[in-house]
């Protein structure tokens, strides 16, 4: 089964043809995610924070969200509400069908720290996931297998020189790659990134946008991608859901009508001005 | 240096297709970092050295000024007393030096290691636990500060005078540094490492194992140095009062009969044994965190 898996990532030319998305096995297909009235509230002493509350929104298979909203309006709450790192206290998040009880692998995190184990090198790193699945038997792989799987990974993300390499030896945009190659090896069918171009200088993040965009039309996953740059949010996303208010809801879903793939350099300029026209006449309302 | 102008650039129409191709000038040196970090290294070995010379010179001066070498024998003497007596009697019924310190040194690592483990799990059972912590934490505030040479006495009524009340009172001295050292080194483990090993695929104890107190394992390894060095303050004290081997015992012996090369040459081979077995825990505590290598060595 797993060497299916392997051969369905097209090969580096092939990336231009828009795939419908990698078929196969269960994991590592892409899949839908719905937030149904969702709500979470924190309780600390007795003060009681609403983090954000009765969030609807359905991301189809394979389709690329950002969730946009100032600092403090509870997006990166919601982010680890889906990922199961948090329950909600009421509505449910489903992917794929199944309801989410706690943190999976079908459900990978990228964070704005690159969050690298230091102790591991860059390659090391990479096989933390699927060496920890096979502890648990979730993968049956051998060391081979799995050696090879994330070699192959690591030359996508040009990484191959640097496999041997401690994270505190490679720089910002690298630890952020390494980290996706991680994430991105235990074949997730959602991608859930909490501003992880936040950190980065603004030339890096602009590389870090192209290299994701390359990225997602290569493994097609859905991706759920929290930023507070609109900017940002037009460039990737298909759509963009904004959250603000007091307590925070999603107030808008904004389509995104620019085609892929998109290259930073040659978006349809006055698609992006009306978009983005369109985004600030929400927030300012 | 080139220069291009905004017409004659032609717009890039395609995403590349490898991650490395948005880099095509990135560029890090690995082997010449690695190779000047082995340089600093040197250097720092190299003048640690040299301070350890400088020190044996001054006191050599010292003792040749002071000329008394019952106030302070020179280095020569000490040196002298300290390759004779390391394998022959002293006082005549009882063991050479290097046996002493074999007897000091097992009291020492039978109690350190049980103090160790003891430590990391209830430091460990504390950071899982917020009622454990809530629990335990006075008790460890209030049994952390006092002297373990105080509880010779009743160590000795409790265990007898065999090895056992020694080995007690190190491990006495040990599991609260530990405690308090595992606990604090968990805490600063960041929450969204752990989260990281989750959405990876990992179980709860995988990651917490794996990850958690893997992470955590530098901190842990401070914490042991600094009850390692408080244990032989301890284990020599003890022997000075209540025992009739090992090297405090050496010490304080030499001590009556107005040896004082011999009292040197005790200290001295505590000081190089505790430095081995620092050397010891500072190279682990690298390989638990090589990032840590930078901030040692350079």
């Amino acid at each position: 089964m797993r060497a299916e898996l392997v051969d369905t990532f097209p090969a580096a030319g092939a990336h231009r043809a828009a795939a419908a998305g990698p078929p196969g096995a269960d994991r590592g297909t892409a899949a839908e995610v719905r937030l149904q009235s969702l709500t979470k509230v924190f309780r600390r002493g007795g003060r009681r924070t609403v983090a954000f509350s009765d969030v609807d929104l359905t991301i189809a298979a394979g389709e690329f969200v950002c969730l946009l909203g100032p600092s403090g309006c509870g997006k990166s709450t919601l982010l680890r509400v889906v990922a199961g790192m948090l329950r909600p206290d009421a509505g449910s998040v489903v992917v794929a069908g199944r309801t989410v009880t706690g943190p999976a692998a079908d459900r990978g995190m990228l964070f704005q720290r690159p969050m690298l184990f230091p102790w591991l090198t860059a390659r090391d790193n990479v096989l933390f996931g699927p060496r920890a699945q096979r502890s648990r038997g979730l993968d049956e792989r051998s060391d081979a297998e799995m050696g090879a799987d994330a070699d192959a990974i690591l030359d996508t993300v040009g990484l191959t020189e640097f496999a041997g390499a401690y994270p505190h030896e490679l720089s910002g945009g690298m630890q952020h790659r390494a980290a996706f190659a991680r994430a991105v090896i235990t074949r997730p069918s959602v991608l859930l990134m909490d501003e992880p171009f936040g950190a980065l200088d603004a030339i890096t993040r602009l590389r870090m946008q192209q290299f994701l965009l390359a990225m997602w039309e290569k493994y097609r996953l859905t991706i759920l991608f929290v930023t507070h740059d609109i900017d940002e949010a037009i460039l990737l996303s298909d759509r963009v859901a904004m959250m603000a208010g007091k307590p925070p809801a999603l107030t808008h879903v904004i389509d995104v009508p620019l085609a892929r793939p998109r290259v930073a350099d040659s978006v349809d300029a006055a698609a992006v001005l009306a978009t983005k026209r369109h985004i600030r006449s929400v927030l300012t309302h | 240096m080139t220069t291009t102008s905004l017409d004659a650039r032609e717009p890039d129409t395609a995403l590349p297709a490898r991650g490395d191709e948005v880099w095509r000038n990135e560029r890090v040196d690995l082997a010449a970092e690695r190779q000047a970090r082995r340089r600093a290294g040197r250097h720092r070995l190299l003048t640690g050295a040299g301070g350890v010379a400088g020190l044996l010179v001054g006191w050599q001066l010292a003792a040749v000024l002071l000329d008394d070498p019952v106030i302070l024998p020179s280095v020569v003497r000490t040196a002298r007393t300290f390759a004779h007596y390391l394998t022959h009697n002293y006082p005549s019924q009882s063991p050479p030096l290097w046996e002493d310190l074999m007897i000091s040194l097992r009291r020492i690592l039978i109690g350190f290691v049980v103090g160790t483990g003891l430590g990391v799990s209830v430091g460990a059972a504390m950071f899982s636990s917020r009622t454990v912590r809530h629990l335990i934490d006075p008790v460890v505030e209030i049994v952390r500060p006092l002297p373990p040479l105080a509880f010779i006495p009743l160590f000795i009524v409790w265990f007898g005078i065999g090895e056992l009340p020694k080995e007690v009172l190190i491990a006495f001295g040990v599991v609260p540094v530990m405690i308090v050292a595992a606990l604090a080194a968990l805490d600063d483990v960041p929450d969204d490492l752990q989260f990281a090993a989750r959405t990876l695929g990992a179980s709860r104890a995988y990651a917490l194992w794996h990850v958690q107190i893997r992470a955590a394992l530098p901190g842990i390894i401070t914490g042991m140095r600094i009850a390692l060095g408080g244990s032989w303050g301890s284990i020599v004290a003890a022997e000075m009062l209540a025992a009739t081997s090992g090297i405090g015992f050496v010490i304080s012996q030499a001590g009556n009969y107005l040896d004082t090369a011999l009292v040197f040459s005790g200290i001295i081979l505590i000081a190089v044994t505790e430095l081995l077995l620092d050397t010891g825990l500072r190279a682990l505590a690298a390989r638990a965190d090589p990032s840590r290598r930078k901030k040692d060595r350079v």
